[in-house]
């Protein structure tokens, strides 16, 4: 089930596709003519011009970016580069018990499940999200495109560290039930102070197993020393 | 060699290809919402877009300045 906001996206983002579309014909209509035609620079050829160089595209700007924006945040997009292929797989297998596919299935934003957990939460966190996004695009393109998935799986990691925050957002640290449990009441400080992650092993993590090394046996020798 | 500023027509002539080959990139990222098509439209796209309607206007503002220059007082 969607909620309001989420129908109305994507009810409005077809509209919103089309009439950018629209926008960008007539203004090309108008400078194509303006080019053709030579018109003198009187007052009519600049309303015209002020309509096929700003009015009209800004509109086909606007409209576009409000549409092409959401269109960043669904699972889809971010899977369509091959080296995040695996990370799609899993995320969109309904049998998966990984952290990242049982976010999923989240009915509220389970098709934006890669955005909602790795997105910036800061107070700018839609722009620096984006110009992170760019920051890949440009690292694909120049690099990364070249590697086979245990080629990407072995050298692409996070830039920073997940931050606790991504978790907190939607799973919040002041909710009695979240304060009840008794691993979260003794690594409170720990988790406030991002000196443990909600990700780590043993805790919720890995979100995406499939991604880490096998931790290897413990030896002969390691299982002596431990007795 | 004599380096000067364009004329108005080759100005308006030169921001409306640059608007033309913008849209095309915009319209292209809205057809194939690739991640390179739409960075592309979003930097390369909207920034030809952007010059282009700057162009305009300065090329309006230098006209508005020189008719009024022109006018008897």
């Amino acid at each position: 089930m969607l909620d309001v906001s989420q129908q109305s996206v994507a009810y409005l983002q077809p509209v919103m596709i089309t009439a950018a579309i629209v926008c960008a014909l007539l203004a090309a209509g108008l400078l194509i003519w303006y080019l053709l035609r030579r018109p003198p620079l009187d007052w009519r050829t600049k309303i015209l011009l002020l309509c096929g160089l700003g009015v009209l595209p800004i509109g086909t700007a606007m409209m576009g970016n409000a549409a092409t924006f959401k269109h960043t945040q669904e699972r889809a997009f971010c899977g369509s580069c091959h080296v995040m292929g695996p990370y799609l797989e899993d995320s969109s297998d309904p049998t998966s018990l990984s952290l990242a596919a049982r976010h999923g299935r989240n009915e509220y934003f389970g098709k934006q499940n890669c955005y909602a957990c790795h997105q910036d939460y800061g107070m700018y966190g839609t722009v620096m999200t984006k110009v992170g996004g760019m920051r890949h695009v440009w690292e694909y393109y120049t690099e990364y495109h070249a590697y086979t998935l245990d080629q990407a799986r072995e050298k692409i990691h996070l830039r920073d560290p997940f931050t606790n925050a991504n978790c907190t957002g939607c799973h919040s640290m002041n909710n009695p039930g979240w304060r009840g449990q008794p691993d979260h009441a003794q690594l409170l400080d720990e988790l406030l102070d991002a000196k443990v992650s909600c990700l780590g092993a043993g805790c919720h993590g890995p979100s995406h197993p499939f991604s880490k090394d096998p931790v290897p046996p413990p030896s002969a020798e390691d299982a002596g020393g431990a007795r | 060699m004599k380096v000067g500023f364009p004329s108005q027509e080759k100005a308006l002539r030169a921001a409306s290809v640059a608007a033309l080959v913008a849209l095309a990139l915009m319209v292209w990222s809205f057809l194939d919402p690739s991640p390179l098509a739409m960075v592309v439209a979003m930097s390369v796209g909207q920034g030809l877009g952007t010059l282009s309607l700057l162009l305009f206007l300065g090329v309006v503002a230098v006209d508005i300045v020189r008719n009024r220059g022109s006018k008897p007082e």
